[in-house]
């Protein structure tokens, strides 16, 4: 048994494919930003958040500076040439213990966020998933285990009941030195526990308005 | 790994400037606090700016100097860690050494600081210090690592010298050179000092 005692939030990207000209987690939903949402459902859980920034950092610390005094902002320079799982990596460089990782621009219902993060407590490793329902889903390879799934697999091709929801905990190394998507790294460790979430991500703008139902009905 | 820790003074270890609060002796804190501030955003060079600065609070009797610096408000969590890890904790700044003395002697640790002294109650500035040197010589006293901590334009020679660099915003904003200059930006003595502790 060990609590997860960290969270990494990757807030560096473009988010080009909604293009808003922020990054996402900066969106508002009904005068409350997708950051705040996120940080609001993990503080009780963690002593420690590091939040890493790349793309109009700027907008982001301020912010912080201003409502998460809190948090530990971690820059990535390089956001234009590498991925979420460099940020990760980066984010959770001199953390100690279990770290949850969590992609800045998914929202997350409080309740289970917490479900998720009391399961992580008994698993080396504990995989996010969610019911199928994006774009580019990397859907999960599984079968039912308990009140989980043991999951087999990732793939892009063969739709499943879930997907990989953006959303892992494991150990502060787990995505060192990784060079592809964050998905492939835990390819090596397979086979994994998943847990299913109740969460919204926002990659387009479809995504968006989806989140905005999500949001109102207390995700 | 050894690591030195490194840290800026003014607004950084202490919650508020030491210059202005000397200056309030002599009824110009607010002309001070300008002139301080605009040297911290870099508009002004740090030398010429703190040569005039000293040129005027020179005039305060160093007693004076000596009891309102000792009164100066240190950020509790930072005081702390500096307290615990004395030896490998480096004060780094461009004040005075005769004038911060009070808040090194408090903390306890190693002190890099501009030179200064009163000859026949007059006060006469030696060298000021370059952060960037400091960094080099303080490695060169055995460190594997050094961490800096700092905020103001004056500290981006320090933050980029550094193996860890840390722009820190706890009592005013940190100028945007010290940012792009830095790993890592924290908003309070608590959360630096997690982080430090973890390094």
């Amino acid at each position: 048994m060990q609590v997860v005692e960290s969270a990494v939030i990757a807030a560096a990207g473009l988010g080009s494919r909604i293009g808003l000209g922020m990054p996402k987690c900066m969106i508002e939903i009904d005068g409350v930003t997708i950051l705040t949402r996120l940080l609001n459902a993990i503080r009780p859980h963690v002593a420690t958040i590091h939040l890493v920034v790349g793309y109009r950092e700027d907008m982001v610390i301020e912010y912080c500076s201003m409502h998460h005094r809190d948090v530990v902002l971690v820059r990535n320079p390089d956001y234009r040439s590498t991925n979420t799982a460099y940020s990760f990596a980066k984010g959770a460089e001199h953390l100690k213990g279990k770290v949850v990782y969590i992609d800045g621009d998914l929202l997350i219902t409080p309740s289970s966020l917490a479900g998720f993060l009391a399961a992580a407590k008994s698993e080396d490793i504990l995989v996010g998933v969610t019911d199928a329902k994006s774009e580019n889903a990397v859907y999960v390879e599984s079968e039912p285990e308990g009140d989980a799934v043991r999951i087999s697999g990732f793939t892009r091709k063969v739709p499943g009941q879930f997907e990989w929801a953006n959303i892992v905990s494991g150990p502060s190394d787990l995505l060192h030195n990784a060079s592809g998507y964050v998905y492939e790294r835990l390819e090596e460790h397979l086979p994994l526990k998943g847990y299913a979430l109740d969460l919204a991500e926002v990659d387009t703008a479809e995504d968006l308005n989806a989140a905005i139902k999500f949001a109102r009905q207390g995700g | 790994m050894k690591t030195a820790f490194c840290f800026d003074v003014d607004g950084t270890l202490t919650t508020t400037e030491i210059l202005p609060c000397i200056a309030s002796e002599l009824g110009v804190s607010d002309e001070i606090a300008t002139l301080t501030r605009a040297t911290m955003d870099g508009h002004i060079e740090f030398e010429p700016s703190f040569r005039l600065r000293c040129l005027i609070l020179g005039q305060v009797a160093p007693d004076l100097v000596r009891s309102i610096v000792s009164n100066i408000p240190l950020d509790p969590a930072i005081f702390s860690f500096i307290s615990a890890n004395q030896s490998d904790c480096f004060l780094v700044t461009g004040n005075l050494d005769i004038w911060v003395q009070p808040i090194a002697e408090k903390c306890g640790c190693h002190l890099y600081a501009s030179q200064g002294d009163y000859e026949n109650g007059k006060l006469a500035l030696g060298k000021v210090l370059n952060k960037a040197t400091a960094i080099t010589k303080i490695r060169a006293q055995g460190y594997d690592r050094v961490v800096a901590v700092g905020d103001g334009a004056n500290d981006v020679p320090m933050l980029a010298a550094a193996d860890v660099s840390i722009a820190f915003g706890g009592v005013h904003r940190p100028v945007p050179p010290a940012v792009s200059s830095s790993d890592y930006i924290i908003h309070e003595g608590a959360a630096l000092c997690r982080l430090l502790k973890a390094l």
